[in-house]
């Protein structure tokens, strides 16, 4: 009883700041709300979790979530990983641009503009 | 790790200096990150031969920019450390923005002999090659410890069964190419994967290249500042990395 009040509390405290992000799209706050009620759901009602992990053929409710999470996390880190190398390649470009943009030369030691 | 140094002069020009045929413009782009001890000395000795050199400052703390702008070489700044894949890349683009007809790489600790250089720029020309590559497996090691060896060795081998382009030292920082191909090639692995990558592109452009024997003298200062064994791993990362975005 004490995890499930637990669990809902800090699911509706995600789905509020869910809610209030204004710079998400209306789409991908929908879809988070919408899988935060189902997880929501079966905190309360674990034997329906089970029920659909053993139509999937897993044994246990609690099995099929894990398996579930590990896969969108690595799916995560990788998409993660992706933007990070894009993010690098374009500080790179702009690190290039600037130093090309202001050569110095011995004839110039100060700084030109 | 630390290599012998059993001879370490540097290797004095030969006979013949002064500036290398006046008519051809090359470009000499120098890589350096935290070099101020060394990279005057170094610009001094290529300008003597070579008098168009950028030195491409990583980011560095110390004085680097300050020590090479003195020798006489062009500086450009990267405000952020990128690594050594970036900093050629950023050098190159610079040489050919300025009328480059040829563009050579040379490292800034002064384990590379000028000489050498003037050698393979000869070769270049005289054989209508795209690109001469140092190696030093080729050449003399002076002062290469066995571990330094079998590492280097074991590069080689990897970059030849990854690109199929045979080499005896694929990770050499001396080379030498036309505009041309300086032009075709894009260093994209900003660290020290570059050196295969730019195997790699090589192959894969079907540039004319030749290696030509080179001396390094690897002093206690080029060999503190070199690669350790760990960065093998991590070139081998990077490389992977750049596999799974292609």
């Amino acid at each position: 009883m004490t995890i499930q009040i637990l669990l809902t509390i800090l699911l509706v405290g995600v789905a509020a700041l869910v809610a209030l992000q204004r710079t998400t799209s209306r789409l991908v706050q929908f879809a988070v709300i919408v899988v935060i009620a189902v997880g929501t759901y079966f905190v309360w009602a674990p034997e329906q979790a089970t029920a659909v992990a053993e139509a999937v053929g897993v044994g246990r409710g609690a099995d099929l979530l894990f398996y579930l999470w590990v896969i969108i996390t690595l799916a995560l880190i990788m998409f993660m990983y992706l933007k990070i190398q894009r993010l690098s390649r374009r500080l790179t470009q702009l690190t290039r641009a600037v130093a090309l943009a202001h050569p110095q030369s011995p004839a110039d030691k100060e700084e030109n503009s | 790790m630390k290599g012998p140094s059993s001879s370490g002069s540097v290797r004095r020009c030969m006979s013949e200096s002064g500036p290398i045929a006046a008519g051809t413009n090359a470009w000499v782009v120098m890589p350096a990150f935290e070099e101020a001890q060394v990279i005057r000395r170094t610009v001094a000795a290529v300008r003597a031969r070579f008098p168009h050199v950028v030195v491409v400052d990583d980011g560095s703390q110390d004085d680097t920019a300050g020590e090479a702008l003195a020798a006489g070489a062009v500086v450009v700044r990267h405000s952020l450390n990128l690594g050594q894949g970036a900093a050629l890349q950023t050098g190159i683009q610079f040489a050919l923005a300025r009328g480059a007809e040829f563009v050579a790489t040379f490292d800034a600790d002064g384990q590379h002999s000028v000489e050498d250089l003037v050698v393979m720029l000869q070769a270049l020309q005289r054989e209508r090659l795209d690109i001469v590559l140092g190696s030093r497996f080729a050449g003399r090691a002076e002062g290469l410890s066995l571990a330094r060896r079998v590492l280097l060795k074991a590069a080689v081998l990897f970059t030849n069964l990854t690109t199929g382009v045979r080499l005896t030292d694929a990770h050499n920082g001396l080379r030498v190419m036309t505009a041309g191909a300086a032009r075709r090639i894009e260093l994209r692995q900003d660290q020290m994967a570059h050196a295969s990558e730019l195997v790699a592109q090589i192959g894969r452009l079907g540039l004319r290249f030749k290696e030509v024997p080179v001396t390094i003298t690897y002093s206690p200062y080029s060999v503190q500042k070199g690669q350790r064994l760990s960065n093998g791993f991590r070139i081998l990362t990077d490389l992977l990395a750049g596999w799974l975005q292609r």
